[in-house]
């Protein structure tokens, strides 16, 4: 069952997940916070007994701003034959988090093996899990402030953002402000449209 | 020399004391990051730490005297190197191995402490990125030499 492209959310001007090339070795599917328990026990009853991983993705320019990912398997149940054992079926589902008080359903219930990653989400992005067992802090020390992995997040840290840099780490070629791809939003719009016109010209 | 019964020798103690600590030197089993690696090699024949006397890694820090401080210290792991050092018993002495263990090297960054002489006073400080295991020796033997002469304190080894 190949997939085409994630599936975009409606009505929104930038929504990258959706303009990177084709996937085909997974079904990618979007659900609303507000379906997302249902419809993750409706796949784990269906057959898909692992989550192989969780994950979320930090978009500060759009709304819903987080994206959190699932990454499902489902392993043939009396495999037969070798070949069959071999070819899982693999599922990703994508769902939209508000930026402000961001807040999911547990999947702990389900699969246990969210626990953790629910913790790193919760850590890293702030976005809270409900009904999580022992939401707390998993990467970071227990009294950190803030959540790193969220785009806003100073790299050096809110402390030392605005602390003056050691001589050798200047680049007195690189103008001041100027992301390190060099790529600015300009620029990143300008792409977004050229892979629009593309796609709609076949 | 020619030693034989009826011979004896005459020594401070403190200068006796000395050459048995500085000949035996043993480091705490902790590695941090990738020096830890280089650290490891350094007790590898071709190396050969034992040389020095130092080829012992002691599991527990009340049993060892040097703390190779081999990468980059996280944030997190702070507490636990301040612990493991207070944890050592004196005399103690510090190597930080290595650019990030000295300044925080390429992780200028909110995870990673910028250098660990911020959290315990280091001895010698050894740069490079990985250093090579010679680098290693030498910080060993430079540390030797402080023991001998009794002091101590920010030295750069440089090879």
């Amino acid at each position: 069952m190949p997939s085409t492209q994630t599936p975009p959310i409606a009505g929104l001007a930038i929504d990258p997940p959706s303009l990177r090339p084709p996937i085909d070795d997974a079904v990618i599917e979007r659900v609303e916070p507000a379906g997302l328990h249902a419809r993750l026990e409706e796949l784990a009853a269906g057959g898909f007994t692992m989550l192989l991983d969780l994950g979320a993705v930090d978009y500060p320019q759009r709304e819903p701003r987080y994206d959190v990912v699932y990454h499902l398997l489902k392993l043939p149940a009396t495999a037969a034959t070798v070949a069959e054992a071999g070819t899982p079926v693999r599922m990703r589902v994508l769902c939209g988090v508000p930026g402000e008080r961001p807040q999911l359903p547990s999947a702990t219930g389900i699969w246990k093996s969210a626990d953790w990653a629910e913790r790193e989400i919760y850590d890293l992005f702030g976005i809270v899990f409900e009904g999580h067992p022992d939401l707390r802090r998993i990467q970071m020390p227990g009294d950190w402030e803030g959540h790193p992995l969220r785009k806003d997040y100073p790299l050096r840290g809110p402390a030392r953002e605005k602390a003056p840099r050691p001589p050798f780490a200047l680049k007195s070629n690189v103008q001041a402000g100027t992301p390190p791809t060099g790529r600015t939003l300009e620029a990143l719009q300008e792409q977004i449209a050229r892979v629009r016109e593309e796609g709609a010209s076949p | 020399m020619e030693m034989s019964p009826g011979h004896f020798l005459l020594a401070r103690l403190d200068d006796v004391a000395r050459w048995a600590q500085s000949t035996s030197v043993w480091p705490l089993t902790m590695g941090l990051a990738c020096c830890a690696i280089e650290m490891m090699t350094v007790t590898s024949p071709e190396y050969d730490i034992a040389r020095l006397g130092s080829e012992v890694f002691r599991s527990s820090p009340r049993q060892a005297d040097l703390m190779i401080v081999s990468g980059r210290v996280a944030q997190k792991m702070a507490p636990v190197v301040k612990r493991l050092y207070d944890q050592m018993a004196d005399p103690k002495w510090v190597i930080s191995m290595g650019a990030c263990a000295s300044s925080g090297g390429i992780f200028d960054n909110y995870a990673i402490v910028q250098g660990v002489d911020t959290i315990i006073p280091v001895d010698v400080y050894v740069p490079g990125c990985p250093p090579s295991p010679d680098g290693l020796l030498y910080a060993v033997n430079l540390i030797q030499q402080q023991i001998r002469e009794g002091g101590r304190g920010g030295i750069l080894a440089r090879s």
